[in-house]
């Protein structure tokens, strides 16, 4: 009997583990998933095969989100990628009650005060978009390329702090992905600890 | 010292977090009121108000005995539900950092970071401390001293505090005199339990007699210990980030002479790694440091 308990825990332990692993990584097909923008349209990943895509997640309460968009370089480095082409999804995956759920009127203000131009915001409450790409923090950054692979996962920089005066002298990773994936060398940083504060799913 | 303007953004942060207008001046004044207020109440001689806590700049040692190491410690002590960080901090947040101000002649070591525990919210696993915790940083005041009466001890502080809802950064400077003597030192009685806690719950060497070995498989690494007899409870923390998976389940399987530990490694390591380094704590009291080189399984027959 004890040993049957065992090995039923074993096997959740197991799956548990699966369930961790099959999270998207570096080189990994990624996952198409549909999103309703703050904008009220429907926007689905696969529309964008044959285009970069970047994923930023995002919540308005983080410090550290907060640094890139109070210095403005999140603002800066939508506007200067999607200008080449770049889609770039803003994605908003705190659950109803948790720090930085907003609806969607509440980003089109944040986005119309901030200045910022991603291609859309989305609306992710139930986390399944964050889930489906392992979000561990906001701002996590991935780059998708024109065959839809993943080729960056991690942070938006190597200043992994909250201090504005650290963006100046930063390496971005995601401008620095895209133009070498642009320049059809691989991805020299290819995977980062995706630093920041926790995305708050709901529990 | 009382960084007022860092409390004062703190508290704006937050009353903004807690769903006030981000521009109500008349909010963040009342917390500048407020911070005022509580520092008036609350801060005794060396303590100073941190978002959510206090912090303590306190010496092991009555005096400075010059050409003889002696230890200080960062004391923090956090409200409920909020905590800091260790080196490693995990999937979010970053540890404290300190920039140190020092007479000339002395020098400062590393923080000694206590074991940390693992802080759990859905699919993410940080590492930090909780309540109350003690940095000890090593100082080493030269001969040079001597001719000084006494000597200050500054630092400079960065800190992320957080709860499961929040994070909330801020700074601390901190200062502390201490007389220089010539005879030794004498231990401080005001800090002598502090020291005495904070050294339980520093990692020791591996105990001798002890055999560590760590195998890799694709997706994981394996912790075997030989310690001559069965245990059933260990966690490793890893000392770099993004080389295990920290939220993952770390599967223990007991064995007749200690124990076999399963770490899923990260989707961040993208390249091989010499040596896996981190502290493996059995219980409260009693981690050890890990620093042991990786060896492939010869033949791994699946994940195990």
């Amino acid at each position: 009997m004890k040993r049957a308990i065992l090995n039923v825990m074993v096997a959740a332990g197991v799956l548990c583990m699966a369930s961790v692993l099959s999270a998207t990584k570096v080189g990994d097909a990624a996952p198409d998933f549909t999103g309703t923008a703050s904008n009220g349209k429907t926007v689905h990943l696969a529309d964008y095969r044959g285009k970069y895509v970047v994923l930023e997640w995002h919540n308005n309460g983080c410090p550290y989100v907060g640094k890139h968009y109070k210095s403005s370089n999140m603002q800066r480095l939508q506007k200067q990628w999607t200008s080449q082409g770049v889609v770039w999804l803003t994605i908003l995956s705190s659950a109803p009650g948790k720090q930085g759920y907003v609806t969607a009127s509440e980003e089109n203000d944040y986005l119309a005060k901030m200045q910022a131009a991603p291609t859309a915001a989305l609306l992710d409450p139930s986390g399944q978009i964050g889930h489906l790409y392992d979000a561990k923090t906001s701002p996590q950054m991935i780059v998708i390329n024109r065959q839809g692979v993943v080729i960056y996962d991690g942070a938006i920089d190597d200043k992994p702090t909250t201090d504005l005066n650290d963006v100046p002298g930063a390496t971005n990773y995601v401008s620095r992905a895209l133009e070498e994936a642009m320049a059809g060398k691989p991805v020299e940083t290819a995977a980062t600890r995706p630093y920041g504060c926790s995305v708050k799913y709901g529990d | 010292m009382l960084d007022r303007k860092n409390i004062l953004d703190d508290l704006c942060i937050e009353l903004r977090m807690r769903g006030c207008k981000p521009n109500s001046a008349c909010r963040c004044a009342l917390a500048l009121g407020l911070a005022l207020l509580l520092s008036a109440a609350t801060t005794q001689a060396e303590n100073t108000p941190i978002t959510h806590g206090t912090l303590e700049l306190v010496a092991e040692d009555q005096w400075i005995t010059p050409g003889h190491k002696l230890f200080l410690g960062l004391h923090f002590q956090l409200e409920k539900d909020w905590h800091i960080y260790w080196v490693n901090p995990g999937d979010s947040g970053e540890p404290p950092r300190v920039e140190w101000k020092l007479s000339s002649g002395v020098t400062a070591g590393a923080i000694e970071w206590p074991t940390p525990h693992r802080l759990e919210t859905p699919g993410i696993v940080d590492f930090g401390y909780e309540n109350s915790v003690a940095l000890i940083v090593p100082m080493y005041p030269d001969a040079s001293l001597a001719t000084q009466q006494s000597s200050q001890f500054g630092a400079a502080l960065k800190l992320l505090v957080c709860s499961r809802e929040m994070c909330i950064p801020g700074k601390a400077q901190l200062s502390l005199t201490l007389p220089v003597k010539t005879q030794p030192a004498l231990p401080d009685p005001r800090t002598a339990d502090l020291f005495a806690t904070t050294r339980k719950s520093l990692p020791l060497p591996v105990p001798g007699g002890w055999v560590v070995k760590v195998t890799e498989t694709s997706h994981f690494f394996v912790l075997t210990t030989n310690a001559g007899h069965p245990i059933t409870q260990a966690v490793f923390f890893p000392l770099a980030e993004s080389q295990i998976a920290n939220a993952a389940p770390q599967k223990l399987v007991r064995m007749g002479n200690g124990f076999q530990l399963t770490l899923m490694k990260s989707d961040q390591l993208l390249k091989p790694i010499a040596r896996l380094k981190g502290v493996l704590a059995l219980s409260a009291d009693r981690a050890y440091v890990i620093n042991v080189p990786i060896s492939n399984a010869r033949s791994s027959p699946g994940a195990p």
